[in-house]
């Protein structure tokens, strides 16, 4: 429980644990969802499009913050299970199922597929465990196009049509923004009271020492199943979302490259809070996207240097954020925004 | 008194031009052609020759031909960093500030994102890369002159077989990966070649490989125990490199067979020419350097992209841009040059045929309707081989292309 302003005091048990305990958090928190959602008024179409796509994204790593953050359970397959939620919205919309339908079964069956890859789980941890997701990562493309065309469009991939909700098609770029900014505003609300719940206590306790923990009566079969699973549910939602977005699902989307950059994602940020997920997608997302406009621009005006000599660059600039981060911060972004938080209640006492 | 008669008469003469250059300003419609180009991401170190070819074709025309008939294309390029959800998130933007009349896609990121929006934005795209089997689909937008890889391949096969020694069937070997839809379709579609074809051709064993492989000597190995007349290698420049390498390792002289985009040049960067000898790159345009290919000159007057060089790759994506004029030149003449727009472009691209003076003699006259997003009638292509530790085209006549029907 962080620290609070001075004055500041609660009555009942239930008010000192909610998760917005004053008017300003509960204020600020309003303020702040208008303010993202106005952005589909005040953004142009490219803009929107990399916001929508960083909530995608977000729902993605908010998973892997489970798996990886709360649970310890390394995770390198994460884009396979957005894979299968793809998949599996692509093939139920083109049968008519209702979006409704589709995002939870997407979920759903993310989430049991993981069950067979997190099994290893229970016997085997670290990078031994970071192999068998790998091999989730190879296993899924090879059996997308084996399986029956009719399934989920073979080798050749699934066309999505546009969600319908209530009648309303969602087709536009803020349409499908907001409805995108709903989804991922339910998953971190969902993220952050599952660290406060006893599944993700026990998540923690795994997490810290899975021995002790069993010692204390955590089923250790049981949590890191669950583990898995709750954080597949999120990249099943992510690809669900995915498909809409792009419109088409091809097996060669959904790449080990794409897991590594959530794992990256989640360094950054900080894996230990939805909310370091949240900074991880957004500085990640925006460094991309500021290092290829850069590229860009170098090249309309230097023109020494080719496109290949700048694409490598943009992968070099992000590796060497994420080195940077584990060497000055291994905690991520979110531990800074912390100690931030705290420096301003508590001044003008120096911290620590 | 004859100083001003002269100057009066040189106000008129600049007034009269000037209202005369306004008049064919005004005359002259101006409209937008977005191009999807890859400036940062994977294939960036093409990109210049890329874009150069599609440049320097869009300057000549607007400078000559689009001139003529009161019509100025606007280039608007994007980069798409060969990322499908690049493509998604930036068509909005694309559609309500260029507002295209056509788009000149680049890969399947632009395919697949794009197929079933198109339709609905009535905006047509042009590809300059050949086409795969799933994107065989009918009612489309999207448009390509060049065919499937495996009808290119086809074509060469067919030429290769006729010249056989013996009458018997064409043996082939394929080198491909799992897991990738365009490369399985690739020899998914040779297969269907070899069950129409059985007396013609005959699919002896298929390796699958590593996307980027280090080695590939065992696979070349257990294949050549089937004796192929040549390996098909259609994937990406690093199969191309590996299988030369296992070839020259094990001995055997087997020539490997190639498309445009992992062709001889692009493997002759990483391995010598000579390693090469004898083996071939196709597809459904005319090389490069062919005596008969105008097109070339254009290039050598208009490009103006620094590190743009004219090759298989500039001429691929001259071949795009030559359609996409052609489209419009047609459309003008059915709607006027004040009415373009993407749907008379789309009716435009279906009602040809287009001659082959349309395209400078690059391609071969083509005709495209709607059951195909690529023309499916005459189809033939063009190959450079390594002859001498040279690239030499194949045959100076167009290739045929066996016909085959949807795998």
């Amino acid at each position: 429980m962080s620290m609070l302003p001075s004055g500041v005091f609660f009555q009942s048990y239930a008010a000192e644990q909610g998760l917005l305990r004053t008017w300003p958090q509960r204020l600020g928190l309003v303020a702040s969802f208008l303010l993202l959602a106005s952005m589909g008024w005040l953004m142009n179409n490219y803009w929107l499009g990399i916001l929508t796509l960083g909530g995608i994204t977000l729902v993605a790593v908010l998973g892997l913050h489970i798996t990886i953050g709360m649970a310890g359970l390394l995770n390198l397959g994460q884009s396979a299970f957005v894979g299968i939620g793809a998949f599996v919205a692509a093939s139920m919309a083109a049968n008519g199922w209702s979006i409704w339908v589709t995002l939870p079964c997407s979920g759903l069956a993310a989430g049991i597929v993981s069950i067979l890859f997190g099994l290893p789980a229970v016997r085997i941890k670290g990078f031994y465990l970071a192999l068998t997701t790998i091999a989730a990562q190879i296993i899924f493309p090879i059996v997308m196009i084996r399986l029956p065309d009719g399934w989920f469009g073979g080798s050749a991939g699934m066309s999505v049509d546009p969600p319908v909700i209530f009648g309303w098609v969602i087709n536009t770029p803020r349409s499908y923004f907001l409805l995108v900014l709903s989804v991922a505003a339910v998953a971190f609300l969902v993220a952050t009271n599952l660290g406060r719940s006893r599944a993700g206590r026990a998540f923690r306790a795994i997490h810290d020492n899975d021995i002790a923990s069993s010692v204390v009566g955590v089923n250790l079969a049981k949590v890191k199943i669950q583990a898995f699973f709750v954080g597949a549910l999120f990249a099943g939602f992510s690809g669900a979302l995915y498909a809409y977005f792009v419109r088409y699902v091809s097996t060669d989307q959904f790449t080990l490259w794409l897991s590594v950059w959530y794992v990256g994602m989640l360094i950054v940020g900080g894996m230990h809070t939805p909310f370091g997920a949240m900074l991880g997608v957004a500085v990640i997302t925006l460094l991309q996207e500021g290092v290829h406009l850069l590229g860009t621009k170098v090249l309309s005006s230097f023109t020494g240097m080719s496109g290949g000599t700048v694409f490598s660059m943009t992968n070099v600039v992000l590796g060497g954020v994420i080195i940077l981060m584990l060497l000055f911060e291994p905690l991520g972004l979110a531990h800074r925004w912390s100690i931030l938080k705290s420096s301003y209640r508590i001044w003008p006492y120096p911290r620590g | 008194m004859k100083i001003t008669i002269w100057k009066s008469t040189r106000r008129a003469f600049l007034a009269a031009s000037c209202a005369t250059l306004s008049l064919m300003a005004q005359a002259q419609q101006t409209y937008t052609v977005s191009v999807s180009l890859d400036y940062t991401g994977p294939f960036a170190n093409v990109m210049d020759s890329w874009w150069a070819g599609q440049q320097s074709v869009f300057d000549w025309w607007n400078d000559t031909k689009g001139k003529a008939i009161g019509v100025k294309l606007d280039i608007k390029t994007h980069d798409m960093r060969y990322d499908a959800s690049v493509v998604a998130r930036t068509w909005p933007q694309i559609l309500s500030s260029d507002k295209p009349i056509v788009f000149l896609g680049m890969g399947s990121p632009d395919l697949v994102s794009l197929m079933k929006r198109l339709p609905v934005d009535k905006v047509p795209m042009i590809m300059g890369t050949a086409m795969i089997g799933p994107l065989w689909t009918s009612d489309g937008w999207h448009f390509s002159y060049r065919p499937t890889y495996s009808h290119e391949f086809a074509g060469l096969f067919a030429y290769m077989q006729a010249r056989l020694p013996e009458k018997r069937a064409l043996r082939i070997g394929t080198v491909s990966t799992q897991g990738l839809a365009g490369y399985v379709d690739q020899v998914n579609g040779v297969v269907a070649l070899a069950k129409a074809y059985p007396d013609r051709f005959n699919v002896v064993s298929s390796q699958w490989v590593d996307n980027q492989p280090i080695t590939v000597t065992s696979q070349i190995q257990e294949m050549a125990k089937f004796k192929p007349d040549l390996i098909l290698v259609g994937t990406n420049t690093a199969q191309v490199v590996a299988t030369a390498k296992a070839l020259k390792e094990l001995g055997l002289k087997t020539p490997i067979v190639t498309s445009s985009h992992n062709g001889l040049t692009e493997a002759a960067k990483a391995i010598p020419m000579a390693d090469l000898e004898g083996s071939y790159s196709v597809f459904a345009f005319a090389p490069y350097n062919d005596p008969a290919v105008k097109v070339a000159d254009i290039f050598a007057k208009y490009n103006k992209v620094k590190g743009g060089t004219w090759g298989i790759t500039a001429a691929q994506t001259a071949g795009q841009a030559l359609l996409a004029v052609a489209a419009v030149e047609k459309a003008v003449a059915k709607v006027g040059a004040g009415n373009l727009s993407g749907q008379a472009i789309y009716d435009a691209l279906l009602s040809g045929p287009y001659a082959a003076e349309s395209f400078q003699g690059l391609m071969p006259s083509l005709q495209l309707r709607k059951d195909a997003p690529f023309p499916t009638d005459n189809l033939a292509v063009k190959a450079m081989t390594v002859k001498g530790g040279k690239l030499e085209a194949v045959s100076t006549d167009w290739m045929p292309v066996p016909a085959l029907a949807k795998w």
